[in-house]
């Protein structure tokens, strides 16, 4: 696609929200980067703009306004914050691609907060009804994102949604980034990807990969 | 936000409050800087844009690069290259904005959609392709057959307020004619 899309991050000086800006920088996107923290967030815009000269990257003060510009936007923020940020972002973000990227782990990091049969991403859905929700990023570590190919092999993304034409543009920003993108299913899959990161975050821990680790689908 | 979107819609189908609720939900809101593209020569067109607040452009460029301005869109009218659109070929149309502008974009399967599913949205996109094609009737005939100043006139008509927000290059290229001759007959026309 010539035409450049304009994607808003929205909790872009997080460590998630931050590295995804980064990577997303090289590729034909105008980045609007939005967070509490302003000067925080501008902060990461300068730094970006100080690597990838060539990068549309801008802080933004106001979530809604971002998201009202954007085409796509990128939902960064921990999970229980979500909820807030939909209720401002409601309607400008009717029929637009919303990534979720939560994983509504709990506070001891060995569970997660939503109920067996659901997940971030349809709670998520549920508080906009009318906007093409896909998730994708949750897979992955914040180090991933500049280290894409671990131990010689390009790690997965896994992605989730309702609506194939939004799973096409969301499979060329996992692309663009430098991940492999892997379409897992509907949104409802989302549940199985959260405790496929729940797992890894485990399997950190116990196992010290110091938070550069990731999925790989070995096949024929 | 849709304000005007919703008094031109009513001026065409009068819809009750459900039935605006219903379309609510199927619109894309989309803020645009002035200068930025809506859409690119050789991306398939996916939205028709309704402009809410601003002013954009459609043109193509030629094989020595010059531009030829097809339409103008300021505040109530609808901008898009409807034959991408509905063809599914890419586009040979750029569209972009003249001033930071607020738009209501309808997506292609919103538009199918609604079609199907709103004997009223139907009637509109009818009213609102046959007026369309009027436009372009009309615009056609014009440069064949009709002076510059007559031309220039019936710019004015279509396009009251333009003059004070486009720069007259524009306008040249819009119809046809160097900025040198627009010059002329704008200071005929003042003079009569």
């Amino acid at each position: 696609m010539k035409t450049k899309q304009t994607i808003a991050i929205i909790g872009a000086s997080g460590n998630m929200g931050s590295a995804i800006s980064r990577s997303l920088s090289r590729g034909n996107y105008r980045l609007l980067l939005c967070a509490k923290d302003l000067e925080k967030v501008q902060a990461v815009a300068a730094d970006i703009k100080t690597s990838y000269p060539g990068a549309e990257v801008e802080a933004v003060d106001c979530t809604k306004e971002a998201s009202w510009e954007a085409d796509i936007i990128i939902n960064a923020v921990p999970y229980a914050a979500e909820k807030e940020i939909a209720e401002k972002i409601r309607e400008v973000a009717n029929q637009k691609i919303v990534i979720s990227i939560a994983n509504p782990l709990n506070e001891t990091y060995d569970g997660l907060v939503t109920a067996p049969d659901t997940s971030a991403a349809e709670e998520l859905q549920k508080l906009l009804p009318n906007s093409k929700v896909v998730k994708a990023f949750n897979t992955t570590f914040a180090a991933d994102f500049s280290t894409p190919v671990i131990d010689g092999k390009q790690v997965d993304a896994f992605i989730a949604g309702n609506d194939k034409e939004a799973l096409q543009v969301v499979s060329e920003l996992v692309k663009t980034a430098g991940f492999h993108p892997i379409v897992a299913g509907n949104l409802p899959v989302s549940g199985t990807l959260e405790r496929m990161q729940l797992l890894l975050i485990q399997l950190n821990m116990k196992y010290d990969y110091n938070w550069l680790a990731g999925w790989k689908i070995l096949h024929q | 936000m849709y304000t005007l979107f919703f008094q031109h819609l009513n001026s065409k189908v009068q819809l009750t409050e459900e039935e605006q609720a219903h379309i609510k939900t199927y619109l894309t809101l989309k803020k645009i800087r002035k200068k930025q593209y809506l859409l690119q020569e050789g991306d398939v067109c996916k939205v028709i844009a309704f402009v809410e607040k601003g002013a954009l452009r459609a043109y193509s460029v030629d094989d020595n690069s010059n531009e030829h301005i097809i339409q103008f869109a300021l505040e109530g009218w609808t901008i898009s290259d409807l034959y991408s659109f509905l063809t599914g070929d890419p586009a040979t149309y750029n569209i972009d904005a003249l001033e930071d502008s607020e738009l209501v974009l309808i997506s292609k399967s919103a538009h199918e959609e609604l079609l199907q599913t709103m004997p009223k949205y139907e009637t509109f996109t009818r009213l609102n392709i046959t007026g369309a094609y009027l436009a372009m009737q009309r615009r056609l005939t014009s440069i064949k057959s009709s002076t510059a100043e007559e031309r220039y006139q019936d710019f004015i008509a279509l396009y009251p307020h333009i003059a004070q927000r486009v720069p007259q290059h524009m306008i040249a290229s819009y119809m046809g004619l160097t900025p040198e001759t627009l010059s002329r007959v704008r200071k005929r026309i003042s003079s009569k």
